[in-house]
């Protein structure tokens, strides 16, 4: 008996020592197939946040494990059931396209562990979510800012091009057709693309008929860029105004000469980073790949930020810093949180209030035209 | 829709057909031989477009840029004929399906890992993309240019099948590989020749398609060979002439379903494949297709 209670002594001595643990992020990125672009720049941005910063105040290492889904929503599913049930991880990162955030959303919910999306900005991605947040703004604002920017510019007439294979698009579309209308535009015709597709000249010559002020592509990047450039041989020269899913340095390569006046919305601008946050992040961004830091990797880094943090705050209450309930907790009270993309704040939804930046792309270049707040 | 739209559609049509058809050719000739659907035809297509870049990135000239990206493919078809196909001569067809699904995953993981998955900007020289006007219709001088070789290469290879001895054998293999053997003709030979073509006929396409749609990443055959597979299966597989006109009434239904119906353009690729199964229903063996037990071209 006595032999016993030491053992529950020594035990419960090492208890109480702090041994020094690893916590397990689950990062599912694209980092192959038709958007990879999207999931290379968030890794990049994510691997500086980590450089940064990858011990916790007690001593836990944070360790990432990542996983590539190939851009595909059965794979990113599959990529969080792999992560919960092997690499046992307590946090989910990613993903970047919100058909895919849309299949993991429901696996992480059923594990009851924490998932945050860095770009996702479909609003069905947190939609009755108790576990899952994001760290960017939401396509009714996206949406809104597009439309209010090309009205405030005059144009009055939009033909709106919708992915019709993504939740992303679908979303976008609604939002800015709603602000567009509101605020006394007229949309004149809307036109599906499939992403993936890659001649989009029947559409163009659609479009072609209906002479807009401006087009509306709510898509990604690849299909951006192709669809401009058949535009522009076809001698449409209506400006194109896109969301956060066009902005690549793909889209210039691939459209050259077409993309010149590609306006576009999006999270962050390097030219309009004031922050010391930002400033810092810009800087190591520069160092590491000697080339304009992007949105999507500070969006990821902002993520993995928001993630550490609320690990610091389960540690100062107390708590293990891979409980999962408390990470969930902090990282849905998030508030005023200083990151790179802007002053982050979580609403009850699990949605990121914050502002946004136009774009446009001039020689080559995207230069920074305005940001929008909430 | 006005005439000016009307002639527009149908020549971006015939366009994008063309390079259906330059791809089925590929696929119609493998399977009158080997009775192999080829899965990773459309990879080779990608490898065509994939050297022709590094070739032209590297500083060569365009058209010895293609000929490399010709080349290199043909050899690319050869070498999986040799390792993965000709081991498995005697054994199951389904064996043989199975070893091309995974020469494609082959291929497209190995090109994934080597140069990445990112889209890459296709240079083409000036003359084949600039564009002139006719009227109010814009014509990219590609339109014009792809279908014309397209009807030439057709006419080359149905003049090989004919015309030659290697034609013959290539004809007389599609009926019976035994059989030719007996007769004292190299039957491994002569289907090496069938890869060439194929495959070259393929980096061509490949070529054209990164042209017309200047961005190319290491999974752009997948959904280009599911096409062209669609168009030869259309044509009546089997038959060089069939994979032709199947790649371009794919070609047209895909531009035409979007031109008339935009709203519905985002599902172009179920308008195909319907009038795919639609054909296949009245006329199983394809439009131009006979009897499947019996070789022909």
């Amino acid at each position: 008996m006595k032999k016993f209670t030491s053992m529950v002594a020594a035990a419960a001595l090492l208890g109480g020592i702090a041994y020094a643990k690893d916590v397990k992020i689950g990062v599912v990125l694209p980092l192959t197939g038709n958007i990879a672009a999207f999931g290379q720049t968030s890794k990049g941005g994510l691997d500086i946040a980590y450089e940064q910063k990858n011990t916790l105040s007690n001593g836990d290492k944070v360790k990432l494990v990542v996983v590539d889904d190939r851009g595909d929503k059965v794979e990113a599913a599959t990529a969080v059931k792999r992560l919960l049930d092997k690499d046992k991880v307590s946090v989910i990162l990613g993903e970047v396209a919100s058909s895919n955030s849309m299949a993991m959303a429901p696996v992480a919910e059923k594990a009851k562990t924490p998932m945050i999306t860095h770009a996702s900005t479909n609003p069905r991605v947190t939609k009755d979510k108790k576990y899952v947040t994001r760290a960017c703004f939401i396509d009714p604002f996206q949406g809104a800012v597009m439309a209010k920017y090309a009205l405030d510019n005059g144009l009055k007439k939009a033909v709106v091009v919708t992915d019709a294979k993504q939740d992303y698009s679908v979303g976008l579309s609604k939002a800015f057709k709603k602000a567009y209308t509101a605020g006394g535009g007229e949309i004149v015709k809307t036109v599906l693309i499939n992403s993936g597709d890659k001649d989009f000249n029947a559409q163009v010559a659609t479009i072609k008929q209906t002479n807009p002020d401006i087009i509306a592509f709510t898509g990604y990047y690849p299909e951006a860029a192709l669809m401009v450039k058949q535009a522009r041989d076809m001698g449409i020269k209506t400006p194109f105004i896109g969301a956060d899913g066009v902005g690549f340095p793909e889209l210039v390569k691939i459209a050259g000469k077409a993309a010149e006046g590609f306006m576009y919305t999006d999270h962050f601008n390097e030219a309009a980073a004031s922050s010391p946050e930002a400033k810092a992040y810009v800087e190591a961004f520069h160092k590491k790949y000697n080339k304009p830091a992007d949105s999507m990797g500070a969006l990821a880094a902002d993520a993995y930020g928001m993630i550490v943090q609320a690990m610091e705050n389960c540690i100062k209450a107390g708590k293990a810093s891979d409980d999962k309930e408390c990470i969930n907790t902090n990282l849905r009270g998030t508030k005023g949180y200083k990151g790179i993309t802007g002053v982050i704040t979580i609403d009850e939804n699990g949605n990121a209030v914050k502002s946004a930046v136009v774009n446009a792309v001039k020689d080559g270049k995207f230069v920074y035209k305005t940001t929008v707040n909430p | 829709m006005n005439i000016d739209i009307f002639l527009q559609q149908l020549v971006n049509g015939a366009s994008l057909g063309s390079m259906y058809a330059l791809i089925a050719i590929g696929y119609t000739m493998v399977y009158g031989v080997l009775r192999l659907i080829n899965f990773a035809h459309g990879d080779i297509m990608m490898v065509g477009a994939f050297l022709t870049f590094f070739a032209t990135s590297a500083g060569m000239p365009f058209e010895v840029a293609v000929l490399i990206g010709i080349v290199g493919s043909a050899i690319i078809g050869i070498l999986t004929d040799k390792i993965a196909y000709k081991p498995l001569r005697e054994a199951p067809k389904i064996s043989l399906l199975i070893t091309a699904i995974g020469i494609s995953f082959f291929l497209e993981n190995l090109f994934t890992v080597l140069f990445g998955s990112t889209p890459k900007a296709f240079k083409a020289p000036e003359y084949l993309t600039k564009i002139f006007h006719l009227g109010n219709i814009y014509l990219p001088i590609s339109v014009i240019i792809i279908p014309t070789v397209t009807l030439l290469i057709l006419a080359i290879v149905l003049w090989i099948l004919y015309k030659t001895k290697y034609g013959m054998a290539i004809r007389a293999l599609a009926f019976d590989i035994q059989t030719v053997k007996l007769m004292g003709i190299d039957a491994d030979k002569i289907i090496m020749i069938v890869f060439i073509i194929g495959s070259a006929l393929a980096a061509i396409g490949g070529v054209f398609y990164a042209v017309s749609y200047p961005s190319i990443d290491p999974l752009m055959g997948i959904i280009v060979g599911l096409k062209a597979f669609a168009a030869a299966v259309l044509g009546g597989i089997g038959s060089v002439g069939g994979a032709v006109v199947g790649g371009f009434i794919l070609g047209f239904t895909e531009i035409f379903v979007v031109a008339m119906f935009p709203e519905l353009g985002g599902y172009k690729d179920a308008f195909a494949f319907f009038f795919l199964i639609l054909v296949l229903l009245f006329k199983p063996t394809g439009i131009m297709g006979q009897d499947l037990e019996r070789g022909r071209f």
